[in-house]
């Protein structure tokens, strides 16, 4: 045996799970089944009840109804910590981790090891580190969760997991802030675990991903058990379809709307500072025309978050300018922005463009209310905003559409819908968006990506930051690749190849680059440059 | 991502989310009612114990206590004139508190404003109208107030200086300039306290000694239950204290929110102060400090879930254990330090009784 610990996965059996939130139903008499040493996609919109489902299996929530069988035997799992105790494991899609603590701390912690005071940090770390080698995992015990990269945070919570003895993994839409080399060394990573045994539970709305890692699927609409299929009798269109009820129109870009017409938002030699980080943002140029969709992407990190909260006008410029018509918007506040026309669609939709607390009318009213509508003489006008959010919430499809409710109440999709009616219903000439289908199902992605075209088509300069290729290729008119705060490709869509990009991304620098090589290869170089 | 459920929250620390319970208002509900009347319960437990180590009666105390609270009209007048205290006190810290903003400072805005209402009370022309003279003293007491809470607002939305520290500090030195007037700008020669003002609140309700204090603190819970939940300002000031974040990105200003709360939170402290001097006391006494009305604000406007309207409630409970407690030195000879141990008593159970969750979604809501 290559580990001192089990890595037998579990045979598991959910049969008849129900659970409702007050009026919502989350989960209807499903089933799920895991078998020792596969890999199982549990396939969903957003809302479909994917989360609950895993959520009761962990423990964390306790369905209304239904039972649990491990190994043959009924389990009644009261607490993440009983789950454990079984051998299941879930990595969220928000990350446990206490950013200021170290790997070795995070993986101790409320283990025995935390609390055996004979037991020096250094041994602590020693036990991480060789549990570390054994598993193969690359984790350095001794660095701070805060400055670790996405990717290998999530690597700290799947090994912590497995430090703790689970056999069973649930992932919570893994791949969701990663970019495409990192979901590559993810799924290689899972495929191994599973090799050696154990189970892995992959919740995920994304179909390619289905295809490339499940060994089986299960999917749920509404809430709802849909087919459980064996790989091999489906394909992605089979998939789509069961999904969403109906079939998926791919939308592309026709023509291009912007040719020949000046451009109205100008990025010149922007550089942003965030922290001591030394990837933000060293001096972008870039102009958008009216009609155009320009995309970014980039690995995370690499200043592309810094350059959305600049242009939103909630991160202070170093220097460089931003010009909308010519004139010099770079000092401008969030609220001034707005009342030019800037409109922002923030990348984390739950820390910055929603408030949780407050009701799906408040939220959609949150910027409006500011600039001064919807009030008079100071006085809100609730009547008012009760009225425009029953007509955003009609004309945007969110759903349920009641006014009242907690946007906490909402799923992820009909969250990021709020955010979308707010600032596409208001009179903008410029968008910025910041991966506006991020943890978003088929069906909302569509709508959003429809959104985004019609902006387009009113001849409006959209800035799309975004993390999925396929969406750049299929919506922006000219891809801009960032590498280290530097502009490491850029070319027309119809210019653009997959490789240079991706080439790009991992830092070889293509067409039309502004990062020299050495500045690509040495993170120092690029740092003092500014 | 469902529905109402916990992990589609970002995470939080269990501290930030019981801190987070603790001060968002979520509505009083029965079950928070139930709540308080449990922590009631445990506290005179506890102190029927600790009367038994004292040798003293329960049943006496228990009856001395409600009885001076509540046990006929003037006593019950006592206890609603420090109630109006109080309520201006609780709003003094609910408004900040919303916008998450800890204004502990409130007793020395208080004090500040009871200050200004001696000066202007002493030198205003003598032959003005009753009302005019009155309007004019609670409006410099409430503007005093303000300035008062400013300070620490204004710091922190320029240097980010942490406001439990400023507005805590302000309120030494609002104490310092209290204990100055008491000594030597107006003092009254043979009783430690200043000169008695020449005008006073009239009385309202005839055998006890309430005065238009009471009407003026309730206009205020009313005026403060407006701007939190009928003005633009209370839409900006909620979204603030629930997100920051998201409430900058749509265009609020959270350094705006920080000046105009700590502001207003000042001019309710002020409007107390001159609440005590023109409508109970007409001087300040050496003792003030003792009252701790300041601070007891904190404890009514946590109980009142920061919720404007239940601020009247909660203050009236504070204020009947305070009065209460003076009562039962008159019956029984217990020192009123015995009093204030069964209110810190009090304001510590309700926080236990608080604080407990008993499953992981409560908690992490």
């Amino acid at each position: 045996m290559r580990y001192t610990w089990s890595c037998m996965g579990h045979q598991i059996a959910m049969r008849g799970i129900s659970k409702a939130y007050g009026s919502t139903v989350a989960n209807q008499d499903v089933s799920f089944d895991l078998a020792p040493g596969e890999i199982h996609a549990l396939l969903g919109e957003n809302g479909a009840g994917k989360t609950t489902l895993m959520n009761i299996l962990f423990g964390m929530v306790r369905a209304d109804a239904g039972e649990i069988h491990i190994d043959g035997q009924k389990v009644d799992l009261d607490g993440p910590q009983d789950a454990l105790d079984q051998g299941i494991g879930m990595v969220h899609q928000h990350f446990m981790l206490v950013q200021g603590f170290t790997v070795a701390e995070n993986v101790v912690l409320g283990t025995e090891a935390a609390w055996n005071l004979r037991l020096s940090h250094k041994e602590v770390e020693n036990r991480v580190a060789e549990s570390a080698r054994r598993l193969r995992f690359e984790i350095d015990p001794h660095r701070r969760v805060s400055d670790l990269p996405i990717d290998t945070q999530q690597r700290v919570e799947i090994f912590k997991l497995l430090y703790r003895g689970a056999d069973v993994l649930i992932l919570d839409e893994p791949t969701s802030s990663l970019g495409p080399a990192q979901v590559d060394d993810l799924f290689a990573t899972l495929k191994a675990l599973r090799d050696d045994g154990r189970s892995i539970v992959v919740v995920t709305h994304k179909l390619n991903e289905v295809m490339e890692i499940a060994d089986r699927v299960t999917m749920l609409r509404n809430g709802k058990n849909v087919a459980t299929a064996e790989k091999g009798s489906y394909d992605e269109q089979a998939l789509a379809r069961m999904m969403t009820g109906s079939e998926v129109h791919e939308v592309t870009v026709t023509g291009t709307e912007s040719s020949g017409r000046e451009s109205i938002y100008r990025v010149q030699d922007l550089v942003v500072h965030r922290g001591e980080r030394l990837h933000a943002v060293h001096g972008v140029s870039f102009d958008v025309r009216p009609g155009e969709i320009v995309g970014i992407s980039g690995v995370e990190g690499n200043g592309q978050r810094e350059l959305v909260d600049a242009l939103a006008g909630v991160a202070e410029v170093e220097s460089g300018t931003v010009a909308l018509d010519g004139q010099d918007i770079t000092a401008a506040s969030a609220l001034d922005l707005r009342r030019r026309g800037v409109s922002a669609i923030p990348e984390d939709r739950q820390s910055w463009g929603l408030v949780l607390d407050m009701s799906v009318a408040d939220n959609l009213a949150l910027s409006d209310v500011p600039a001064g509508r919807f009030s008079r003489r100071g006085f809100l006008r609730p009547k008012a905003v009760k009225r425009s959010a029953r007509r955003l919430l009609e004309e945007y499809d969110v759903r349920p559409a009641d006014a009242g409710l907690l946007v906490l109440a909402l799923s992820g999709g009909n969250q990021q819908k709020v955010v979308i009616a707010r600032e596409m219903s208001r009179e903008h000439r410029v968008l910025i968006a910041a991966n506006p289908t991020q943890g978003v199902d088929v069906g909302a992605t569509e709508y959003v990506h429809q959104r985004l075209l019609e902006d387009r088509s009113e001849g409006k300069a959209v800035v799309l930051v975004s993390i999925d290729l396929d969406e750049l290729l299929k919506l922006a008119d000219r891809i801009i690749v960032l590498f280290r705060g530097k502009i490491a490709y850029q070319a027309a869509r119809n210019e653009c190849t997959v490789d240079d990009i991706a080439l790009a991304m991992a830092g070889t620098p293509g067409r039309g680059a502004e990062i020299t090589e050495e500045e690509a290869a040495e993170p120092a170089a690029a740092a003092e440059a500014t | 991502m469902t529905a109402g459920q916990p992990a589609a929250l970002p995470p939080r620390s269990r501290l930030e989310e019981r801190l987070r319970s603790l001060t968002l208002p979520r509505g009083i509900t029965l079950w928070s009612i139930l709540r308080v009347l449990a922590a009631a319960a445990a506290t005179l437990l506890i102190f029927a114990i600790l009367l038994q180590l004292l040798g003293s009666d329960f049943g006496t105390a228990f009856n001395a206590v409600t009885d001076s609270a509540f046990g006929n009209s003037f006593n019950f007048g006592q206890t609603l004139m420090m109630a109006s205290i109080l309520m201006c006190t609780g709003l003094a810290a609910a408004i900040p508190f919303r916008a998450q903003l800890w204004n502990v400072g409130g007793e020395g805005q208080m004090w500040f404003g009871a200050f200004v209402t001696i000066g202007i009370a002493l030198n205003l022309p003598k032959g003005w109208p009753t009302a005019l003279t009155i309007a004019v003293i609670v409006i410099g007491a409430m503007v005093a107030g303000a300035v008062w809470g400013l300070i620490p607002g204004i710091m922190k939305a320029t240097v980010n200086a942490n406001e439990v520290i400023t507005s805590l500090m302000m309120t030494f030195i609002a104490i310092e300039l209290g204990t100055w007037a008491i000594d030597g700008i107006w003092p009254q020669g043979a009783s430690n306290e200043t000169e008695s003002v020449p005008v006073l609140m009239p009385n309202i309700w005839e055998g006890t000694l309430v005065t238009w204090g009471l009407p003026l603190a309730v206009i205020a819970v009313v005026v403060g239950w407006a701007i939190m939940n009928r003005t633009k300002l209370g839409f900006e000031i909620k979204a603030v204290g629930l997100n920051n974040r998201a409430a900058e990105m749509n265009g609020m200003s959270t350094a705006k929110v920080a000046i105009v709360t700590f502001a207003l939170g000042g001019a309710f402290a002020g409007l107390a102060g001159s609440i005590f001097i023109l409508g109970i006391n007409s001087a300040l006494p050496a003792g003030f400090q003792l009252n701790n009305f300041g601070y007891l604000g904190i404890a009514v406007a946590l109980v009142a879930r920061l919720n404007p309207v239940w601020i009247i409630p909660s203050a009236i409970l504070f204020a009947g254990l305070r009065v209460g407690s003076d009562g039962l030195q008159a019956s029984t000879g217990l020192s009123t330090t015995v009093g204030q141990i069964l209110i810190g008593l009090f304001v510590i159970l309700l926080l236990a009784f608080r604080l407990i969750r008993f499953s992981y979604p409560e908690a992490a809501r």
